[in-house]
């Protein structure tokens, strides 16, 4: 995601929205995803993706974090990825738009798109709603296969921990 | 006006942390993809301002539907009466909504870190270079959209949009483009240009417009630039000269010239339109009361399309009258043959309905005459006489 906590700080002039993002960097938040595989290892991105790679690490899927999907605000667009197509860590895979924002979504690792959520097509706002929840009528992006690269890519990866821990500074230095 | 450097296409790799860019060209394609070089190549760190005028276009944003936002059939004529002005029709990489440039308007762009971007600070940036330009039109300021509008006192006065925001984000970098009217003289066309006869007729996924009554801010263009850039320069300190960039950039960036072919293109333009129907009559998805038709239609006329990435996926064409009938049910099945054959057609590749209604199946002349003319008037096209 296109570093997309940066619409927090254009959120600040109004003052009831930066009072809402604070209690977002604060994160007392339930995550209301399920995992489709046991064991799966969820990742984060700086650019606020999470994957979840299953525990055989030959499939994963994307999407953008609870925290990336409140500071963007309305989505109103998503422009899925390519079926099919091969990324490497970091290329852009498709977009969100918001506010009047095209933001890139990025492969967190190197991947091949095998299934994308056509229910964001009709409902956009799913990423508002549930971003972390990879089941059907979730927010989820898309599901991948995972190549060599990309096992070798999760280690530069952030667990929830540390992402928690990445946002909370982000927030501080917002505020 | 500002010391200009030669233009040296290769000054545009510049890693100087500020930058200062304007282009000779009025090309919009052109100089969308040097403002999208600026975004992917610049220097992460780098704060780049980059302004242009271009000539008459109408410009929709990333994710909506030409055929809903323009009045594609004015584009095309262009801008009258006497001298025909032409018209471009361009799809930006920013999101947002549809608006129209011209000589009038300067179109401002900066590209910063990602981590510095915000939605109003450049907006605010260039109210404070109106403020100094003081052309005693209005007060300027930001509004809640992230545009900026002129407050004008008085009777007939109130608050009028005249400079737009959108934005691109990538990993690293964050552009954020706006618009400037100062001296269009096309203000009174611009509402035809952006308004489709489609519109009551079509639902589209994407992004739709929202419309702001405009208005000219008064200023000269160049002077405006360099006021933009004067507050630039206060911001963020030493750019250097600024740096004249223009046509010339296409021989020397391949990239710059893969961008122009890009933009171009119809596939950009017009199939990355996000999915849409157009349904002559109500429909469960989309239950509008529909605007009579012309009555000169046959009276049990139903069309209904599906576009998606640009093509026909599904169509449903019914109560046409056929020639040289020899059994009853023959009409439907070819309501059905002509259903059958728009699918999978390009809707850009459909020059003339008539001619399509021709091929598909025996049309009455009548029925070929209104039908046809009525879907060349609802995707822009011409009906020659």
């Amino acid at each position: 995601m296109a570093s997309i906590a940066r619409y927090i700080r254009s959120a600040r002039p109004s003052g009831l929205a930066a009072l809402a993002q604070s209690s977002v960097s604060r994160r007392v938040i339930a995550r209301p995803f399920s995992v489709t595989a046991t064991n799966a290892i969820r990742k984060y991105t700086k650019e606020h993706e999470w994957i979840d790679v299953a525990a055989d690490k030959k499939t994963g899927v994307i999407g953008i974090s609870d925290y990336a999907a409140k500071a963007l605000g309305d989505v109103v667009f998503v422009e899925l990825p390519e079926l099919g197509k091969k990324f490497a860590a970091g290329d852009a895979i498709g977009a969100v738009e918001s506010v009047k924002s095209a933001a890139d979504i990025n492969a967190p690792i190197s991947c091949t798109i095998s299934h994308v959520n056509l229910t964001l097509e009709e409902k956009p706002n799913a990423i508002n709603q549930v971003p972390e929840d990879d089941s059907h009528g979730g927010g989820w992006i898309c599901k991948v296969t995972v190549s060599e690269q990309g096992i070798k890519d999760l280690d530069n990866l952030m667990t929830l921990e540390a992402y928690d821990e990445f946002t909370a500074t982000e927030g501080e230095e917002e505020h | 006006m500002s010391l200009i450097a030669q233009c040296k296409p290769r000054a545009l790799r510049a890693s100087r942390p500020v930058q200062v860019y304007r282009s000779t060209s009025s090309d919009p394609y052109v100089n969308l993809s040097i403002e999208h070089f600026l975004l992917q190549r610049t220097h992460a760190a780098a704060t780049v301002l980059f302004q242009y005028v271009n000539r008459p276009c109408v410009v929709v944003g990333r994710n909506q539907n030409p055929w809903l936002e323009a009045n594609l059939q004015q584009v095309r004529r262009g801008l009258g009466p006497d001298e025909p002005v032409p018209v471009d029709l361009v799809r930006r990489r920013s999101g947002g909504g549809a608006v129209f440039h011209d000589a009038g308007n300067v179109n401002w762009a900066v590209v910063c870190p990602a981590a510095a971007f915000d939605r109003d600070r450049h907006a605010e940036m260039v109210v404070r270079a109106l403020q100094a330009l003081s052309p005693g039109t209005g007060t300027p300021r930001v509004n809640a959209r992230h545009d900026i509008v002129l407050d004008t006192p008085g009777s007939g006065g109130g608050s009028f949009k005249i400079s737009g925001s959108a934005y691109k984000l990538t990993r690293l970098r964050a552009l954020h483009h706006g618009t400037c009217l100062l001296a269009s003289p096309h203000l009174g066309a611009i509402s035809a240009l952006l308004r489709s006869p489609a519109a009551p007729f079509v639902k589209a996924r994407g992004v739709e417009s929202v419309r702001s009554p405009v208005r000219n801010a008064g200023a000269d263009p160049g002077a405006f630039m360099a006021a933009v850039v004067a507050k630039f320069r206060h911001m963020y300190g030493d750019a250097g000269d600024e740096v004249m960039v223009g046509a010339d950039a296409l021989d020397a960036v391949p990239e710059i010239r893969a961008g122009v072919a890009e933009l171009m293109s119809p596939e950009w333009i017009y199939d990355q339109t996000p999915q849409f129907t157009l349904s002559s009559h109500p429909t469960d998805d989309d239950p509008r009361p529909r605007p009579a038709l012309p009555p000169n239609l046959p009276p049990n006329l139903r069309i209904h399309l599906t576009v998606r990435h640009g093509e026909i996926q599904t169509a449903a064409v019914s109560g046409l009258r056929y020639v040289a009938l020899s059994r009853a049910d023959e009409s439907a099945a070819h309501d059905a043959a002509l259903s059958t054959s728009l699918a999978g057609q390009r809707l850009h590749d459909i020059r003339d309905w008539h001619a399509v209604l021709e091929r598909a199946a025996p049309v009455s002349a009548a029925d070929r005459l209104h039908v046809g003319g009525w879907l060349n008037g609802m995707f822009g096209l011409e009906t020659s006489a």
